[in-house]
């Protein structure tokens, strides 16, 4: 048991992969929250005046409002007039107008997160668009998704290029009044990225983004919003890193995913922001509001996430299942360890009739992280024949860890038929000794054993970012075994 | 919310008045108690949704009916009048309260063994004061629930049970409370006390009947204190009017390997609310706890369970079923938390609903907040309709539609009906359960 | 090979092995009897080198090497095996995987070259054949919602893909019916060879007719009381341990 719980220490004290800063010089603004702050970021991006009224319009609402306190996650207060609302790699002239113009050290910096956006480089059939501090540096195989009649781009370029789609649709499922933190983005958000998928059309190639936070100081408010025109589909994925810094920094972005008639939409996340130390000092606060519609029938929004990294995690991917027979689901592997917190799950409102929703939500708390699902599952009257299933399951690592789970099962059609399952274990003695006395390390007996514990979980992401979330599992759980 | 606030109305009136009406001197720490319970209704937050203990149950409706504490009788019963209600009482120790009194004439088979004490609690403050002084408000009640409070500041009467060392009760205690009508709408607040020393054994059956129409606020606080290796079983069968509140707020404190199970069938009521909050003192207790509640129209019937885990090796054991056949609310949570220090706890708890017509709704919220590593926890937690190819299935054996249904609910309803050993008790809940179903499923699409 | 020498053991502070000796040369096939609560169990878990039993005196060694004092997984490195009497369960881990990483855990830590997939699979799909193990069951996660039968073969699957050096089979007859026990004994005999010893522990005398010891002990109160050839495993269904313990308090 001692050496056990030995290795499981060392585990737990594996260091953070990602925590290198890179030397850039930032056109970062001065810490601060104010009219004059969001006047200042609609001015640099250019925006038409609409977007400017809009983000006005979000900061008076953010004034009347009060930090929400009901999440099973601890901090102190956050100064949000500490916190720069933007910063951008400085540039020369306009922007890079294709990767060769892009900073040298910011290729390398994504480089070393091992996602070269030289396309040549690129995984196989991924567009990669990146984010760094607040704007989007570069987006790779434009061209190929051109034809396609494809749009992805950063959001500023939409902004530009695109100003009717995006004015339609942004703040369509996630309105500024939604919540505290959603509510902050829309009045400050600085980038993030826009995809546009025509009628009829299958994205040819995963998209992907990357977002990295580098400056000290500086929050990041990236704002996504996909839209999938009827019959259309498009698998998204989203990665994210952050420096090892003392302090805190707050990551509050809102992401919009709208899917018309026989759409669909999956939309992966490997979150690994840098967590904070063994002393739970530094971190990112990751805030986030995600919100799907399945506006048409038959439409389909699946979210399936990742999520190893952060201080604080507070969210709860969701889908509005509006349409007939449209189907949402949430596929969910939450690690914690030292000083992490998460409070994640997901809201699955149907409203339409046949209705199906999933969720699969499997926690596991180690060193001295808290682990958190809440979930909601609503079933409004209309929502004839809606089904629901819902299992949620812990693994606790150690003795000074905590999992929780907290849903919530609103049924108001008789028709509907929600069940909703919840267990919580740890790695049992008997399965460890089985392991090693077939001649298996500690350490690989575990990540085998959690592997296996995510494995409904990781058969939902896209095949290369599987394995890249799984390697990541096991990193951030090396030696962790209990 | 601040409408809320000023809403108190009745609530405020009664919590502020400086003195409660009672007839006599009272001993200081039962005066201490009332003041530090007043002290709390001034800072309790009123109940609201903003609570997460009241997110789905309001009590706007409570607020706005005006309430007359039931401390003295408006007028006396007969026992021609009583009897209907009553029943015949065979083979069990029987209590009557009217309205939140204790009746003394009107119990009966109480030649008790040695060692029992039952009977008013109000007598007690006579007879027995010293105990009294040792358990009333042991488990601190008032202090985070505005109602229990209420209840608290305005102690008048209730039931004591005391039961020495190892005394094992023969028959089972039956308390019946009966809510009848009079021309004002009456608060009655019966404040109960439970304490089985060391190695006791007792069942106790609560009954609560009300006059059909009759309007009340039946507002009860019981602390149940079982000492190392006592047993208790405990039946609740409440069958207000469905014109009444009803609040029943049970304090469950268990020493070391000592046992409770406790089975709660919930009918009637506009608005019926059954909390039972348990801690574990020390290791190996076990708490089992069944819950069944059928909502009709324009009812709300709600549980909550808050079940604390703070020692190792306790076991709790939550089933909780429902079944809403009007237009009408069920809402249950359920929760368990289990401490840093309550290794090998093993804490199940299900919650299952029949939703069995429109226009009803069912809220529920099962938690778990685990500490611990090395436990087993669950819960589980459906909504759903009966199966229809369980009905095909009776019906081309040759069962009617109805009957079918009735069998198929009666079948999911009979396991926590089951688990109430006192036979007698055991067939009212079931003829009671099958006279509802009758009733709904006739009115069924 | 293995040279087990007045080994005092327990666990949770009880003592159950009292001066065990034993010796298993290679090749032999040792079968080790005795009623409920004698020790077996113990005595295959000691070896196997499970967390929390305890060797209060005497010592093991295989091939001359102290083995007490190696973990686990290195007494597997080392060729030694534990066929389990539950064995266990692993949500979520592909049976064959698991089998895998276990083969070529075993093969580094002996310096061999790993298998790559092709062979494993030819060699894994072989032996289930010869066990008559369905081939949907090494896709399915370990041991998950196996029949007790299935499961045991598993077990001897899992042998005979590892290639032991010493195999204990604790109890691996216990809840068969006749023709599984029969596949199993047929499975477990293919795999003797001049160089690899086999330990049964077994309640009953049933399993020694499929698989044929070289010698029979009976483990009593810890100790071995008595050993004898095939005979002595006949003797004692006749008549039951009463008498050896009986003898031996005389």
């Amino acid at each position: 048991m001692n050496s056990q719980q030995q290795t499981m220490d060392d585990l737990i004290r594996t260091g953070y992969q990602h925590g290198f800063v890179t030397d850039i010089e930032a056109d970062t603004a001065p810490p601060g929250l104010s009219e004059a702050v969001i006047r200042m970021i609609s001015a640099k991006k250019g925006e038409p005046e609409w977007l400017l009224e809009w983000r006005l319009a979000a900061y008076a609402h953010w004034l009347t409002l009060e930090e929400p306190d009901w999440a099973q996650v601890r901090h102190p207060p956050i100064d949000f007039q500490s916190i720069s609302y933007y910063s951008a790699p400085k540039k020369k002239g306009d922007g890079p107008k294709s990767l060769d113009e892009v900073d040298p050290q910011l290729l390398d910096a994504y480089n070393k997160l091992g996602i070269p956006l030289e396309e040549q480089k690129a995984l196989a059939g991924v567009a990669v668009d990146a984010v760094f501090d607040s704007v989007s540096v570069a987006t790779t195989f434009r061209k190929n998704l051109a034809d396609a009649g494809v749009l992805f781009c950063s959001m500023s370029e939409a902004v530009r290029e695109y100003p009717e789609l995006v004015r339609q649709h942004l703040g369509s499922v996630v309105p500024y009044k939604d919540n505290y933190f959603a509510c902050l983005n829309a009045a400050v958000f600085t980038d993030g990225t826009f995809v546009y998928i025509p009628k009829g059309v299958r994205c040819p190639m995963e998209l992907s983004t990357y977002f990295r936070i580098n400056e000290a100081n500086t929050g990041q408010f990236e704002r996504t919003l996909i839209v999938a025109e009827a019959g259309s589909h498009v698998s998204y994925l989203e990665g994210c890193t952050a420096p090892m810094r003392d302090e805190n920094q707050l990551h509050a972005a809102v992401v919009e995913l709208i899917a018309m008639e026989d759409a669909r939409i999956k939309y992966s996340t490997v979150q690994n922001w840098y967590p904070g130390d063994e002393q739970g000092k530094g971190g990112i606060y990751n805030f986030v509001t995600k919100r799907g519609d399945c506006r048409g029938d038959r439409s389909h929004i699946s979210w399936t996430q990742v999520e190893t990294g952060s201080a604080i995690t507070w969210k709860y991917p969701s889908c509005i299942l509006r349409g007939d027979d449209s189907v949402g689901e949430f596929y969910s592997v939450a690690v914690t360890r030292g000083m992490q917190q998460a409070d994640t799950g997901t809201k699955m409102i149907h409203l339409g009739r046949n209705t199906r929703s999933t969720i699969v939500s499997k926690g596991i708390s180690a060193g001295q992280g808290q682990n958190s699902y809440r979930g909601l599952v609503r079933m409004a009257q209309r929502a004839e024949n809606a089904r629901n299933h819902t299992q949620c399951d812990s693994l606790l690592i150690g003795d000074r860890c905590g999992a929780h789970t907290f849903p919530y099962i609103e049924v108001r059609n008789p028709t509907a038929k929600v069940e909703h399952e919840a267990t919580t274990s740890k790695i049992s003695e008997d399965q460890l000794f089985y392991c090693r006395q077939r001649g298996l390390s500690e350490e690989n007996a575990v990540s085998m054993i959690v592997n296996g514990f995510c494995k409904e979980v990781f058969k939902e992401l896209p095949m290369e970012f599987a394995v890249e979330a799984q390697k990541l599992l096991n990193l951030t759980l090396e030696g962790a075994v209990g | 919310m601040s409408t809320l606030t000023e809403q108190r109305g009745w609530f405020s009136a009664l919590a502020s008045s400086s003195e409660p009406e009672q007839s006599g001197p009272e001993p200081d720490w039962l005066r201490n108690t009332r003041v530090l319970a007043r002290d709390a209704i001034r800072e309790l937050p009123v109940p609201n949704r903003k609570l997460e203990a009241w997110r789905y149950t309001s009590i706007e409706g409570l607020l706005q009916q005006e309430f007359t504490p039931a401390v003295e009788q408006g007028r006396t019963w007969t026992h021609e009048e009583l009897e209907p209600w009553l029943g015949p009482a065979a083979d069990v120790y029987r209590l009557v309260f009217v309205n939140g009194q204790c009746i003394p004439r009107l119990a009966t088979g109480l030649e008790l063994p040695t060692g029992v004490t039952l009977g008013s609690l109000r007598a007690a403050l006579g007879t027995d004061p010293k105990l009294l002084a040792t358990w009333l408000n042991h488990t601190g009640a008032h202090e985070e629930h505005l109602f229990s409070a209420l209840n608290t500041a305005l102690i008048h009467d209730g039931l004591l049970l005391h039961i020495a060392a190892d005394v094992e009760l023969d028959r089972p205690i039956e308390v019946v409370y009966l809510n009848l009508e009079q021309d004002k709408a009456l608060l009655n607040q019966p404040r109960n006390l439970v304490v089985l020393e060391p190695g006791a054994s007792a069942t106790l059956v609560e009954r609560f009947i009300g006059a059909e129409e009759a309007v009340y606020f039946h507002n009860q606080v019981t602390e149940l204190v079982l000492q190392e290796g006592a047993e208790l079983r405990h039946y609740r069968m409440q069958e207000e009017s469905r014109a009444s509140w009803h609040l029943a707020s049970l304090y469950l404190s268990q020493d070391a390997h000592s046992r409770y199970q406790g089975t709660s069938l919930s009918f009637g009521g506009r608005w019926a609310r059954t909390e039972y909050q348990a801690r574990f003192q020390h290791e190996a207790a076990q708490c089992e706890l069944n819950g069944l509640y059928t909502v009709g129209k324009g009812q709300l019937t709600d549980f909550h369970l808050d079940i604390r885990h703070s020692v190792p090796n306790c076991t709790s054991r939550e089933r909780f079923k429902g079944i809403l056949f009007g237009k009408g609310r069920a809402v249950f949570d359920g929760r368990i938390l289990v401490e840093k220090q309550a290794q090998k706890s093993d804490a199940q708890l299900r919650n299952d609903n029949l939703m069995l017509v429109r226009d009803a709704e069912v809220d529920t919220k099962p938690q778990l907040e685990i500490h611990a590593d090395d436990v087993q926890c669950s819960h589980g937690t459906t909504v759903g309709q009966l199966d229809p190819q369980q009905v095909f299935y009776l019906r081309s054996r040759g069962i009617d539609t109805d009957s079918a249904r009735r069998m198929l609910c009666l079948g999911f309803a009979g396991e926590i009906i089951d688990t109430i050993e006192v036979p007698i008790l055991r067939e009212q809940a079931m003829e009671r359960l099958t006279a509802t179903i009758r009733t709904a499923t006739e009115t069924l699409e | 090979m293995l040279s087990i020498k007045d080994l005092y053991a327990g666990i949770d502070g009880k003592t159950i092995l009292q001066g065990l000796n034993l010796e298993v040369a290679p090749g032999e096939v040792h079968a080790i009897m005795g009623p409920n609560g004698s020790g077996k169990s113990t005595l295959s878990h000691v070896l196997a080198g499970r967390d929390g039993y305890e060797v209060t005196g005497g010592q093991v060694r295989f091939d001359g090497e102290d083995l007490l004092a190696l973990a686990t997984e290195e007494r597997a490195h080392r060729g030694i095996f534990l066929g389990m009497q539950y064995p266990v369960e692993l949500p979520g881990v592909n049976n064959m995987t698991f089998m895998r990483e276990a083969m070529n855990a075993n093969r580094r830590a002996r310096g061999e070259p790993e298998l790559d997939a092709v062979a494993f699979m030819k060699r894994v799909k072989e032996e289930a054949r010869h066990l008559k193990l369905d081939e949907q069951l090494l896709k399915r996660n370990v041991n998950s919602g196996f029949s007790g039968g299935e499961k045991k073969r598993n077990e001897i699957l899992q042998m005979a893909m590892l290639e032991p050096r010493l195999a204990i089979l604790d109890e691996t007859d216990s809840g068969l019916d006749i023709d599984a026990l029969r596949v199993i004994s047929d499975g477990v005999n293919a795999l003797r060879t001049p160089d690899r010893s086999i330990i049964l522990i077994t309640h009953y005398q049933r399993l020694l007719e499929y698989i044929q010891p070289d010698h029979v002990h009976v483990l009593v109160g810890g100790r071995i009381l008595r050993s004898g050839d095939k005979d002595l495993a006949l003797e004692l269904e006749e008549k039951g341990y009463g008498w050896i313990e009986e003898e031996a308090a005389a």
